[in-house]
């Protein structure tokens, strides 16, 4: 990029204000109102007393055996379970693409992709209908003879299987590609020098490539991580009511009850979960907005 | 580098993979022309019923209308925004970069559920009644942070020299984006309202909390009706309809780009100094 | 690459210092929004109400599904006269109907989305409507048919002289289940829906207060709308006991529930009498549990938004409602009971479930053998308990 081009565009600097008040306007003041909620100072009933108060958040983090900690640390742990195991399957894929399919690996990898595109909703939708009482698979089993009619397998729906399977479904695509662009990235020579030097193909995958694919790995896992801790259609869908994840929670605060308020310390809590997981990973996410390093200096 | 073995394995792995990928796909397909009233095997008989029903349905219809409106409303704020966000950080000199990037790429990572809900609070706060243009502002800004990103790349890529000599001929700052740097991001453009107007369209969260009493948006028409055998069938039949679109658009894109690319790599190179100086002269 | 990407500090410091700025903003500069309450006069005279020919007649309605105006529907095929005058004349069109899930998800649709013109909760809600400013009194010289209402169902819709409520249906709240799957020996009261032999085969109604009237009755409570605090926590651990027996909990009847009882997904579920019929009907095996701790009973009735604009157009529709065919109707339809005094034994056809349910006979709906569901005071704290439940 020539110089002068910055030297022209330069004075329009200040471009970057009216986005960005529009994010203010319709992101971070309603997260300023949560804040205000969940610690009470603002109230959704009419004539309410507000005053700062931190009895829910006090009863949130340290209540004994307070229901909503407990369930935020059960959906933690699915979404944690969840997360490895799409980065575990999505793996070999983003190998596959950058390794193997060396010459036709853009057309596979839209392949892959293009599910993702398609709307989340009819997908957990399609997978509502293969996996009920009287769905696709039971009503295969009925039909091969390998069950019973009407004798169904009940666990493939309104279960913690059928969540995971889901959110499993869901996110591969999206994990396979940060993995395959560190892959596409990575120096190939070094594989060559290794296999020169006598290395296995195993040992070289699991001394060279494996550690140089580390950052595509972490990142593939936050970008599963961070959007599923805020999930709740896939268990409304086909999560029974021992299935239903922190994000339900906060939904049903605000569908169902009055009580806004600790409704906001949860929603609070899980803005805070992300931004600090953002803090711990946010290095693997690339995002190309700053300007090139060359024209920084 | 990877053993026969292990490329046959891995082969195997991939068609099994896309495979998984594609299969609620392709039973809602299955589906959509199967003649029996629930969707369960065997498969009854081909039939266009559901797609007749679907389309007698007004509720269904007015519901994609309306989402529609407010894709292309979302797209188009979250698009124009995307724009200027682009050149104020292409921009040499930028105040405050680091809290404008946090800033726009904020609506990243927030939680829709709780961003939903807070857009909730404060618009009872204001006193707002539920509004279908709340919901497209709403998309509109989890949208932008796309819209810069596909937008943004393709200015930087964009040769400098052609802006200056636009101004060297006398063109306006505004004429010279107008007439040079608009062209070229067009193909970027495009692509962010794709982008901006299938997230619009597939969002569920703020929706849900937003629309007003009787007016659903298609997700939240879609939520409701999945657990509706009676109007399942038809569900199925849009949805096999959406689903290709959008499988649609996504082939026309990448042709598209590649195509563009190739256009505008012929163009930068000699054609289009000429051809915008004659623009520029007849202005 | 990576000298492109987004400094993590520079990014949340960004992030978090927009924050803190807008904090500043909106904790200044916003009015005091949270307590400041819209007082303004909700009884405009009478004479500055447009005439009906300038009414924008399209009417946004909170309704339960089933109830709506006949030819709207498909689903309302078995009640056809209810609200036929008005479509006649307005056409299908003039209506949109937002279906209530649940009588505490409908009073929070009401309060944060507005707009209805018409709404139909149920008594237990009747206080709540009224105190939140969503609804203004009826007309009831506009109404003929309101002259044929039960007086002391009309007399609970009504607060210092002014009606708001203009009841039309009632009934009963219990188990409905499949006599072929469930052992008649088991069938013996709300414990039914406890029974782990049929665990992943209950489904209770999403609808929070319900359950736990449901556990409180179970529990032997007297009155099931004002529990203490013990009562409460006891109600609250009987229904995280009772959870994991759950298919799921079911929010939309037609849709749901009778789907799943049809299927055999579920074999019980907690319904409303009409469930019985439209199961009957369609061949399936089922019976109403008549509990031995008593059902519950409820009524529901109109209620006027407070800033209609089509405040002549939603007494028309309201009185396509109340009169005598359309009431007949619906309770050959449903089998529940009606205000409308003039609908007699010899207009039900099913003598027999007549007499089973006492459908022909108000004074069923506050009998000794019901529990009818009323104003909960405290009913903020039975939703919390809720949450508390989901969450467990």
């Amino acid at each position: 990029m020539s110089r002068s081009t910055s030297r022209r565009i330069g004075g329009q600097g200040l471009w970057v204000w009216p986005p960005v008040a529009f994010v203010l306007v319709l992101v971070v003041v309603p997260l300023v109102y949560i804040a205000l909620f969940s610690v009470g100072l603002r109230s959704n009933i009419p004539g309410t007393k507000t005053a700062f108060d931190l009895s829910n958040w006090k009863d949130f983090l340290f209540g004994e055996n307070n229901p909503f900690r407990n369930l935020f640390w059960h959906s933690l742990l699915i979404t944690v379970l969840v997360s490895v195991a799409v980065t575990i399957a999505a793996y070999p894929l983003a190998y596959f693409l950058s390794f193997v399919a060396r010459k036709n690996r853009y057309t596979l990898l839209l392949l892959v992709l293009a599910p993702f595109f398609t709307s989340f909703l009819l997908r957990v939708i399609a997978w509502q209908i293969i996996l009920n009482e009287n769905g696709v698979v039971n009503s295969f089993l009925w039909w091969a003879h390998l069950r019973p009619q009407g004798d169904s397998v009940t666990w493939l729906i309104y279960s913690n299987f059928s969540v995971a399977l889901v959110l499993f479904y869901s996110w591969i695509p999206f994990v396979a590609l940060p993995m395959f662009v560190v892959m596409e990235n990575m120096d190939r020579r070094l594989l060559e020098a290794a296999e020169d030097l006598g290395a296995s193909r195993f040992t070289s995958f699991l001394k060279v490539t494996l550690p140089l694919s580390i950052p595509g790995i972490i990142a593939g896992f936050v970008f599963v991580l961070i959007p599923t801790t805020g999930e709740f259609i896939t268990p409304l869908l086909v999560g029974g009511p021992e299935s239903q994840l922190f994000g339900n929670q906060i939904q049903s605060f605000f569908s169902d009850s009055p009580d806004w308020n600790y409704g906001s310390v949860l929603a609070m809590t899980l803005i805070l979960l992300v931004l600090i997981l953002m803090l711990v990973f946010g290095r693997f996410l690339s995002a190309d907005l700053r300007r090139p390093a060359a024209e920084v200096s | 580098m990877t053993g026969r073995l292990g490329s046959s394995l891995l082969w195997i792995y991939f068609v099994l993979m896309v495979a998984f990928l594609f299969l609620p796909l392709a039973v809602l397909v299955l589906f959509a022309f199967n003649s029996g009233t629930t969707p369960t095997l065997p498969i009854q008989g081909f039939t266009t019923k559901w797609f007749t029903d679907a389309f007698s349905n007004t509720d269904l219809t007015s519901a994609l209308l309306r989402s529609a409106a407010i894709g292309v409303l979302a797209s188009v704020v979250a698009t124009a925004l995307g724009i200027m966000a682009a050149i104020g950080l292409n921009a040499k000199r930028v105040p405050g970069e680091p809290v404008a990037i946090g800033a726009l790429l904020l609506p990243l990572v927030v939680p829709y559920i709780s961003l939903a809900v807070g857009m909730l609070i404060l618009l009872q706060a204001l006193h707002f009644k539920n509004a279908l243009w709340e919901i497209a502002l709403g998309h509109a800004v989890i949208a932008l942070p796309f819209a810069l990103l596909v937008i943004l790349p393709r200015l930087r890529s964009l040769d400098g020299s052609l802006n200056e000599a636009a101004r060297d001929l006398g063109a306006s700052d505004f004429a010279a984006f107008r007439l040079v740097t608009f062209p070229l991001l067009l193909p970027a453009l495009l692509s962010s309202f794709i982008i901006c107007f299938s997230t619009s369209f597939d969002e569920f969260a703020i929706a849900s909390f937003l629309y007003p009493s009787g007016q659903p948006t298609y997700p939240v028409f879609l939520y409701g009706g999945a657990r509706s055998p009676a109007i399942l069938p038809q569900l199925i039949a849009i949805g096999t309809l959406v689903i290709a679109i959008s499988l649609l658009i996504v082939g026309l894109s990448e042709l598209g780009r590649r195509w563009a690319e190739r256009r505008i790599e012929g163009r930068t190179s000699a054609s289009v100094d000429v051809s915008s100086a004659d623009t520029l002269a007849t202005t | 690459m990576t000298d492109t990407n987004i400094n993590r500090r520079q990014f949340l410091g960004g992030a978090l210092g927009v924050a803190a700025g807008a904090g500043a903003l909106a904790a200044c500069g916003s009015p005091d929004s949270g307590t400041a309450t819209s007082t303004a006069p909700s009884t405009a005279p009478s004479t500055s109400r447009p005439p009906i020919a300038s009414e924008p007649g399209k009417m946004s309605l909170l309704d339960w599904a089933g109830y709506e105006a006949a030819g709207t529907k498909a689903q309302t095929a078995g009640m056809t006269v209810a609200g036929s005058d008005y479509i006649k004349k307005y056409g299908p069109d003039s209506v949109t109907y937002t279906y209530i899930e649940n009588d505490d998800q409908a009073l929070q649709k009401a309060t944060a989305s507005g707009g209805f013109d018409i709404m139909h909760p149920c008594f237990e809600n009747f206080q709540d409507y009224v105190d939140r400013d969503l609804v203004q009194p009826w007309d009831l010289n506009l109404i003929p048919s309101a002259a044929d209402i039960d007086p002391g169902l009309l007399a609970k819709g009504t607060k210092d002289g002014k009606t708001y409520m203009l009841p039309w249906d009632w009934g009963y709240g219990s188990l409905t289940y499949r006599t072929d799957h469930v052992d008649a020996a088991d069938a013996t009261g709300w414990e039914l829906a406890w029974n782990p032999k049929y665990a992943g085969r209950i489904s209770l109604w999403g609808g929070a207060s319900t359950n736990f009237e449901i556990a409180a009755i179970k529990a032997g409570i007297q009155d099931m709308d004002h529990l203490t605090a013990d009562q409460l926590e006891t109600c609250k651990q009987d229904l995280i006991k009772q959870k994991p027996l759950n298919k799921f909990y079911w929010d939309s009847e037609y849709g749901q529930m009778q789907p799943a009882i049809k299927s055999g997904t579920v074999w019980i579920a907690y319904s409303w009498q009409d469930t019985l019929v439209s199961m009957k009907s369609a061949g399936v095996p089922v019976a109403y549990l008549d509990p031995s701790q008593g059902r519950i009973a409820w009524f529901c009735g109109f209620m006027l938004g407070k800033d209609t604009q089509n405040y002549y157009h939603a007494h028309e529709y309201v009185e396509s409602f109340l009169n005598k065919a359309a009431c007949a109707q619906m309770t050959n339809a449903y089998a529940y009971g009606t205000s409308n005094s003039k609908v007699t034994s010899a207009d039900i056809t099913d003598k027999a479930l007549a007499a089973s349910l006492h459908i022909d006979d108000l004074a069923a709906l506050t009998g000794p053998t019901v529990h009818l569901q009323s104003w909960n005071p405290d009913r903020a704290k039975v939703l919390a308990a809720w949450q508390q439940v989901k969450a467990s």
